[in-house]
């Protein structure tokens, strides 16, 4: 198992040109490129905004400032969301390359979460943009558990990883995989403290929605931007889960692979 | 297995080493699993026949040796060539292959269709192992074997040049490769009667240098040309292991 992983880190300029290969095609193909990835969850965060700020008048559902709230949420899951996606994919849409070459196959998986990750990280100035704006306003100042930011980010991709990993070969193995992961996706949305904080559902809910490992990695995102104190049970279940489903995704998908190789 | 008088016994320092080989298949395409299905007549519907399309395959291949495999189709000859490719797993014993593999098997396999000439050589060389260096080393090399015809296309998308560009193309990238070990799936020249001598004589010049070949074709003049040794492989098992001219002969006796 430690080889396979090894043969990978072997083949990391591989993974570097397939990366840099995604975000050009991203981003150089259309003017609008680099906007299309800030304008999805800026769009989400002012609608969210103005159905519960405005309308249910509930700003307290998540920490103040509530726009800022949203976007701390929503940039991340946008990468969770397309990563899933792709990720299970990764092995039906590249087919013929991985087929015709022998590059570890997990490299494919892993492409996809790096890719993804990489536009998560460029659409963090709009986030840095309007925490400026909050805190020259006075509504926000920062504190130095923004050095959890990073932490959830590498947690964030331990668990995308692992996600992928077991979701791409059962894509290839069982058709409708990729329905079931979007109905899932779309529900998940909701089981996530993105629009409300954790403390905001009633005590039963939050208990469940400790198992969520998202809740986790949201807290250390908002970490530095709100006083709110962390909690530290969703926390740990987050470390907990995504790495359990690192090892689980890593095995399954070795085990799968001979099979795939042949479906494919 | 009739062993012929004349193979080559196994030396240490083998640079293919098969054992027991077995590659097994659902016989029906359909082998996909539906999880609707699966969840609400807890069951698999589709059918669980399988055939064994290699079972017990066993022989090494040594540095510099030049094989050929031949045998009627059906017989898993491409299926063992994907298998020390490395792009199929054995469902019994093993492949041991020391050594990167140069696949002449999906000539167009690594190229995108939306993306340049230009690109895909970068991109496919890269997929192949080579390094960024290595690729503009041989850039230049690689599209002057492929022909005028593809120096001019290179900034044009990949799936306007015709199958034939894309296919002398991907032979120039392929042979390119340092690999020690070629694979060469039936394609072993393609294109006009000017371009295939283009390709023999290249395959001579990596024979030279004593990369180790592994043949499979149909073709009796390709395989005295090249191979030495030949290897004999009827309905998924080795009936013969030995020199390429008494397995032609086995092999013209059986068809007729």
């Amino acid at each position: 198992m430690i080889e396979r992983y090894r043969g990978i880190w072997a083949r990391r300029a591989v993974l570097d040109t397939l990366v840099r290969r995604d975000l050009r095609v991203r981003y150089a193909r259309s003017a609008l490129g680099y906007l299309w990835t800030i304008i999805d969850p800026l769009a989400m965060a002012l609608i969210y905004f103005v159905v519960f700020a405005v309308i249910f008048q509930r700003p307290d559902a998540g920490h103040k400032p509530y726009f800022l709230f949203l976007l701390i949420g929503l940039l991340p899951w946008q990468w969770f969301n397309a990563s899933i996606n792709e990720s299970a994919r990764a092995l039906v849409s590249e087919a013929r390359l991985v087929r015709s070459t022998n590059l570890p196959r997990e490299l494919w998986v892993i492409r996809v979460v790096i890719a993804k990750g990489v536009e998560f990280l460029l659409s963090l100035p709009v986030l840095v943009a309007f925490a400026v704006v909050y805190i020259v306003l006075g509504d926000t100042t920062l504190n130095w558990r923004l050095i959890l930011f990073p932490v959830g980010l590498v947690l964030q991709f331990v668990l995308l990883t692992g996600i992928g990993l077991l979701l791409a070969p059962a894509t290839v193995l069982a058709d409708d995989t990729i329905r079931v992961v979007r109905i899932v996706l779309r529900m998940l949305f909701y089981g996530t403290p993105i629009i409300y904080s954790l403390n905001v559902a009633p005590e039963w809910l939050q208990r469940l929605l400790w198992f969520n490992p998202l809740s986790g990695i949201l807290e250390l995102y908002r970490a530095g931007f709100f006083p709110t104190p962390l909690e530290l049970a969703p926390l740990v279940t987050s470390v907990l889960i995504s790495v359990g489903l690192l090892a689980w995704g890593a095995v399954a998908f070795a085990r799968m692979e001979r099979a795939v190789l042949k479906e494919i | 297995m009739v062993r012929l008088p004349e193979e080559p016994s196994a030396r240490a320092g083998n640079v293919i080493d098969v054992h027991g080989l077995g590659i097994e298949f659902y016989r029906s395409r359909r082998r996909k699993l539906s999880l609707r299905e699966m969840v609400l007549r807890r069951e698999n519907t589709s059918s669980k026949e399988t055939f064994w399309a290699l079972k017990d395959i066993s022989f090494s291949v040594g540095p510099g040796e030049a094989v050929g495999l031949v045998g009627s189709n059906g017989g898993g000859k491409s299926t063992l060539l994907k298998a020390i490719a490395g792009v199929l797993l054995p469902d019994e014993g093993r492949v041991t292959v020391s050594g990167g593999v140069a696949p002449l098997i999906e000539l167009t396999g690594g190229f995108l269709g939306e993306l340049t000439a230009r690109e895909n050589v970068m991109l496919a060389a890269g997929l192949h192992g080579l390094s960024k260096e290595a690729i503009e080393e041989r850039f230049d090399s690689i599209v002057d074997f492929a022909g005028p015809q593809v120096r001019q296309g290179l900034d044009m998308p990949f799936r306007h040049f015709s199958s034939g560009m894309q296919v002398r193309l991907g032979f120039a990238l392929i042979t390119t490769l340092d690999e020690p070990i070629v694979l060469v799936d039936e394609v072993l020249a393609v294109g006009d009667k000017h371009f295939r001598e283009k390709c023999y004589e290249r395959m001579e010049s990596l024979l030279a240098e004593g990369r180790t070949l592994f043949l499979v074709s149909h073709s009796e003049p390709d395989l005295r040309r090249f191979c030495t040794r030949g290897l004999y492989l009827q309905g998924g098992t080795l009936a013969a292991d030995g020199s390429m001219d008494e397995i032609l002969d086995l092999y013209n006796g059986t068809t007729g």
